[in-house]
């Protein structure tokens, strides 16, 4: 039973380790419990959780995957931010070369692509499951505004996204877009000149959504999720049958 | 402590319901005032609810890889602002605002109707306030007839004005004879609102629903509408944003084409 003498015990009793990590190794309640409550990550969740909460069949994980989403969006995010520069002379050129010449470049773009579609549906969808399964009711009212807030925001994202590549597709459906935020009552040709810029879409444009679409929005939403899993454990975690 | 939780709930002078909740929580085991076995059965979140996250995380993962590598998103010619293609589109999730565009005034399909059903989907808590049907999917039998039926009627009612408008077209017979204003926005207006009504009037004529059951009605309405003009925008509208049910539908969104 001298079971300091294995490695992998030498490793977790060395004093950088036991620096880093403050729980055995989760097989009792007591370390499980630990290892929810002292990482910052895994404390977004609490230690115990009704067990139909974790029924696949009751959340679709869809929340979740409107995360993960987002984290997939934040990291292949970055990488392609190395390679591109928003400017109308370079973006195109840019996009083309990370397709062609850049070292996983197409495989970034296409992930980063396919996530931001993914997140839209994932959103969308997450929200008709928390309706269908009338989890916005009080005590939840706050949280669904907060998640109503989030879908907004992640159009938001994906439109701002959509301009960049530069090429017909990006400019055109951009064009339809600000065309239509133009036809708004009243403020409708000052909130197209707020998006665009300019009297045309130009490189005005491109640096706001840029801008918008790597550092703003992603921020908000940042926010509004903290509020909004917040709020989740605050109302009493998942919803469930009274 | 426990003493304050056992008190039944009007009684517990200066305490909420909701914190008197809280409280029985820190004295689980030692009362009996649970509502219901499924409310008391409790997990542990590691392991339990990780796993589920980490393998959905990989399976995720897994599945976004093998996309982005079998298929690659278009990138079309560089934008020029001189050559307009035809069909130009939004982006997918904005094409069931564009379809609305083919058929009435851009500032309703374009602003005030987003607008309105963002509005009236975050004011959903603040109208259907009872906790009957929380945490039960349709919360009902009843519920979930109602979905079925309305997504149906929703169905039905959208591809016929679709087809109604692009065989007949109220505007093209209209025009000219009325102002722009009655087939722009009136006729438009009282269509929305008007078969919003007849389907909130036919379920509650054949189910007699509760609040909440004609919510979902009504929920499942804008939900199937937003699906189905995404479908029509995205699919069957080619050039000239006319219908197309032809094949290829796919080179619709490559722009230039
Ligand atoms: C970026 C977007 C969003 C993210 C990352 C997100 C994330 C989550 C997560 C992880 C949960 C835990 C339960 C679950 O997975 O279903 C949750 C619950 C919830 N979400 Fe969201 N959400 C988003 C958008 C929305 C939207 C659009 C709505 C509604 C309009 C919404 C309303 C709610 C509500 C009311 C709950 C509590 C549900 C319950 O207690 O059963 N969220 N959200």
């Amino acid at each position: 039973m001298r079971r300091e003498h294995t490695i992998a015990d030498r490793v977790t009793n060395s004093s950088l380790w036991r620096a880093v990590v403050r729980h055995g190794y989760p097989d009792t309640e007591r370390n499980q419990a630990l290892i929810i409550a002292s990482n910052v990550f895994l404390h977004l969740h609490p230690v115990k959780i009704k067990r139909y909460a974790t029924k696949v069949t009751y959340t679709f994980c869809l929340g979740g995957l409107s995360f993960f989403m987002f984290l997939i969006l934040v990291m292949t995010g970055v990488l392609l931010m190395f390679y591109y520069v928003p400017s109308t002379t370079q973006a195109y050129q840019n996009m083309q070369d990370i397709e062609a010449s850049v070292t996983f470049g197409q495989l970034m773009r296409n992930m980063h692509r396919y996530a931001a579609h993914g997140m839209v549906i994932a959103v969308f969808l997450h929200m008709c499951r928390v309706f269908y399964t009338g989890s916005y009711k009080p005590p939840r009212e706050f949280n669904w505004v907060v998640g109503v807030i989030l879908l907004f925001l992640t159009f938001l994202l994906s439109f701002t996204g959509y301009l960049l590549p530069w090429d017909q597709l990006a400019f055109w459906a951009i064009t339809v877009g600000t065309t239509m935020a133009e036809s708004a009552p009243l403020l409708g040709p000052k909130i197209r000149f707020l998006l665009v810029g300019d009297n045309e879409i130009g490189q005005a444009t491109l640096i706001r959504f840029y801008t918008l679409h790597v550092i703003f929005l992603p921020l908000a939403a940042a926010l509004m999720m903290a509020v909004h899993f917040w709020r989740i454990r605050k109302d009493g975690g998942i919803s469930g049958p009274l | 402590m426990a003493d304050v939780a056992r008190r039944p709930a009007g009684a517990a002078g200066g305490i909420s319901d909701e914190k008197r909740q809280r409280l029985l929580e820190l004295v689980r085991g030692r009362t009996a005032a649970r509502p219901t076995d499924l409310a008391e059965d409790e997990v542990m979140v590691w392991p339990t609810l990780v796993v589920v996250e980490a393998l959905s995380a990989v399976i995720f993962t897994f599945l976004l890889l093998v996309a982005s590598i079998a298929v690659n998103p278009p990138l079309v010619d560089i934008a020029n602002p001189t050559v307009t293609p035809n069909p130009s589109k939004a982006p997918w999730y904005f094409l069931n605002l564009q379809e609305l565009l083919l058929h009435m005034h851009p500032a309703l399909a374009g602003v005030i109707v987003p607008t309105m059903a963002l509005v009236l989907i975050a004011a959903i808590p603040f109208v259907d306030r009872s906790p009957l049907g929380v945490g039960i999917l349709f919360t009902s039998d009843k519920g979930k007839k109602i979905t079925v039926f309305s997504a149906i009627f929703t169905t039905i009612v959208l591809i016929a004005l679709i087809a109604f408008d692009s065989e007949i077209g109220v505007t093209r017979s209209l025009s000219g004879k009325v102002a722009p204003v009655v087939y722009e926005q009136l006729i438009p207006v009282a269509v929305m609102v008007g078969f919003s009504v007849v389907l909130g009037v036919l379920v509650s004529k054949i189910y007699r629903p509760t609040r909440r059951e004609l919510i979902i009605a009504l929920f499942t309405g804008f939900v199937v509408s937003y699906f189905v003009l995404t479908i029509v925008g995205t699919f069957f509208r080619g050039y000239g944003m006319e219908i197309q049910l032809y094949w290829p539908w796919t080179n619709l969104h490559e722009g230039a084409h």
